[in-house]
């Protein structure tokens, strides 16, 4: 498994050489034990240990075990730390820090529908918190804001969605917390950037694939591997239409850290794949790829959608600014991810277990 | 279109209601058998209040679910082997486990209309484990469309494959089902279903409502076998269904077969829509309240009527059974 991850790293670092700007600095990452966090971890470990720069890392988390648990790898490295705290209460943080990558909050929907409040308090009351903090550090030189492709709220035209779009999000569905959240997390930004002149970049992900993403996560991709995975049958809930677009983790880990370094202050940057995929096709892909046998099932509360859901990111500018490339297209993104769930011993049978 | 509906059939699980949960398992090898035969796609099983919920509060069952699970199991080939769960009566690691090892197929996580909250691990569970996971309402009628469409949406993010609503207490009409039927068809991405009470007469009607509203699941018992007034009775509304030219999987005949044989073997009495049942579907109070609602008031000689008036002003809901007890008590005073 770990072996996979490292190739994974060594792929996607097409330049590691970019990060010699980072010997021995100091990166914050919030939200630190996550998809995003775990990945950033690894991406960095990759680097320290082919250019010996010393990187050093603090993940700032609520539960940090489950990280020691998960990443015992990476738990004791010399050059990572875990700082178990809730986002909302940060007031002081270590001086020696130099770098913020701002990813505390699940993007899991279930949580947001479940806990609506909490959820807007992470965002908004977290964002806040850490902007203050780090307004104090004495050697700060960036920050990254992941933010999140749903601050542009409803998307009707069959184009890759630009950064210039400005959003469109209804205040009436308690489904809209998050992008609310997020949308006014971004203005906090701005406002700190503008008041208090931190350096800040924001970045707006889309949807990942790849090792770390917890299979019994709400999204479809993961849905449907799980599914292949314990012998289908995979369904398709919904508009089998929907079309979506996946960047691998490792891939992520490598832009939003050249956006650490590159990014430049005031710009907001898409995050993600541009190679657009249908569910329908998805998971006919995941099928071929683990048994051309599955069936698959559609379930769906209507027979005419009259609005597509179209979510792929325009890429153009994070491509062209920071010079950044998809390393895995969508097969081998879906393959890796397979293999590796297969190897962390998920299989049909452990069914009931 | 040719339209596919698709049924589950509770004969076993809300008929226990209707017997204070004393199914037994010869009754449920005999009647599943020949829902099998009949070709129904769900055959639901277990207490009344699901998984789990033999208990003194809401009745203790005859046999324990596992052996009805098991014995269902064994008789079931075609038919999948379903299962209603109420989380707090049901625990994942004590039951579900249990019951997904003993080879139940489909899951219907329930809760309260506006407590799905409730259901996320459970329904997140099934899901993991590769089963089919559908999320229930219950009660429906005591929230708006709205809170309904809310409440579904969440179950639909917590991995709910469908979204049933049930008329628990049989208080709508079919202009009521026809409303939330179609505000939850928009408002949510997976099939929507309806599961009917029959207080007020209109269980199929209302069932039929909720197809023409979008509906693409609908629950039915042999002879209407289920908890109070009974539920949308199966084989008439399998043939309604056939008329107006929707398919479900389902033998007619062999699904009148079926159904002679539940009248027979299963139940002591086929449900009828008593004086009483018509003021519970009136009052909106949960169906699974009859049994003990009738045992109380007759021994405090309490009118029946008057204690669902009074539950249905408490807008008390299923689990709250001890309750029963506490109005009629207040009746009892205010005699006096």
């Amino acid at each position: 498994m770990i072996k996979l991850i490292t190739e994974d790293c060594k792929k996607s670092c097409k330049n590691s050489v970019l990060f010699s700007m980072l010997k021995d600095q100091t990166i914050l990452i919030t939200g630190g034990t996550g998809f995003m966090g775990k990945w950033l971890a690894e991406m960095i470990s990759y680097i320290n240990d082919k250019e010996n720069f010393n990187i050093q890392l603090i993940l700032l988390a609520r539960d940090i075990k489950k990280f020691e648990k998960e990443m015992s790898h990476l738990a004791d490295r010399p050059y990572i730390r875990l700082l178990r705290q809730d986002v909302r209460n940060v007031h002081d943080l270590p001086v020696e820090i130099n770098y913020i990558i701002h990813a505390a909050g699940t993007p899991d929907n279930r949580e947001h529908v479940s806990q609506p409040i909490l959820t807007i308090e992470t965002f908004y009351k977290g964002t806040q918190a850490i902007l203050d903090a780090a307004s104090r550090l004495p050697d700060l030189k960036k920050i990254v804001h992941i933010s999140s492709h749903l601050v542009y709220g409803e998307w009707d035209s069959e184009d890759n969605i630009s950064e210039k779009f400005s959003g469109k999000v209804g205040i009436s569905s308690i489904n809209n917390v998050y992008a609310e959240s997020k949308r006014i997390a971004e203005t906090l930004c701005l406002a700190y950037r503008n008041q208090f002149k931190l350096p800040i970049s924001i970045v707006r992900p889309f949807a990942f694939v790849g090792p770390y993403h917890d299979l019994e996560k709400p999204w479809a991709i993961n849905n449907f591997i799980r599914d292949g995975i314990l012998g289908g049958a995979i369904r398709i809930l919904g508009n089998g239409s929907t079309v979506r677009s996946y960047l691998y983790g490792s891939d992520m880990a490598y832009w939003i850290l050249v956006t650490l370094l590159k990014g430049q202050i005031g710009e907001i940057y898409n995050l993600g794949s541009s190679e657009a995929v249908s569910l329908n096709d998805l998971a006919k892909k995941i099928q071929t790829m683990i048994n051309p046998n599955l069936e698959i099932l559609s379930k769906s509360s209507k027979e005419n959608y009259t609005n597509l859901s179209r979510l792929v990111p325009d890429t153009t500018k994070i491509v062209k600014a920071l010079n950044v490339e998809e390393t895995y297209q969508i097969n081998d993104s879906i393959n890796r991810t397979i293999v590796w769930n297969q190897l962390k011993g998920i299989n049909k049978n452990n069914i009931t277990k | 279109m040719v339209k596919h509906i698709l049924i589950s059939d509770p004969t076993l699980r809300d008929g226990n209601h209707a017997v204070a949960h004393q199914l037994s398992a010869e009754q449920i090898a005999i009647y599943a058998k020949a829902a099998d035969e009949a070709g129904v796609p769900i055959v639901e099983v277990g207490h009344g209040n699901g998984l789990g919920a033999s208990s003194m509060q809401v009745g203790l069952s005859l046999v324990d679910d596992v052996t009805m699970l098991e014995t269902a199991r064994n008789n079931l080939t075609k038919s999948k082997l379903g299962i209603h769960v109420i989380p707090g009566f049901a625990t994942i690691k004590r039951d579900l486990i249990r019951a997904l090892e003993i080879g139940v197929d489909v899951v219907r996580v329930a809760s309260h209309c506006t407590e799905a909250d409730i259901t996320q691990r459970h329904l997140g569970f099934v899901r993991e484990k590769g089963k089919e996971a559908y999320g229930v309402l219950m009660m429906s009628h005591m929230a708006s469309a709205s809170t309904l469409v809310e409440e579904a949406q969440k179950m639909e993010l917590y991995g709910a494959e469908g979204i049933i609503i049930m008329d628990s207490a049989g208080a709508y009409l079919p202009a009521d089902v026809a409303e939330k039927i179609s505000a939850l068809v928009n408002g949510l991405k997976v099939p929507v279903g309806f599961h009917a009470h029959n207080n007020l007469g209109m269980a199929i009607a209302n069932s039929i409502a909720a197809i023409e509203s979008g509906a693409k699941i609908l629950d039915g018992t042999a002879r209407g076998f289920g908890a109070g007034a009974g539920n949308a009775q199966l084989e008439v509304l399998i043939a309604v269904l056939e008329r107006m030219g929707y398919i479900t999987g389902i033998d007619l005949y062999k699904m009148l077969d079926a159904s002679d044989i539940a009248e027979r073997e299963v139940m002591p009495s086929i449900p009828t829509i008593k004086s009483e049942s018509i003021v519970s579907g009136l009052s909106g109070v949960f169906s699974g309240f009859a049994k003990h609602v009738n045992r109380i008031s007759k021994e405090y000689e309490v009118d029946q009527r008057d204690v669902y008036k009074e539950l249905g002003k408490r807008r008390v809901v299923g689990g709250q059974e001890d309750l029963i007890i506490e109005v009629v008590m207040d009746l009892v005073r205010r005699r006096k």
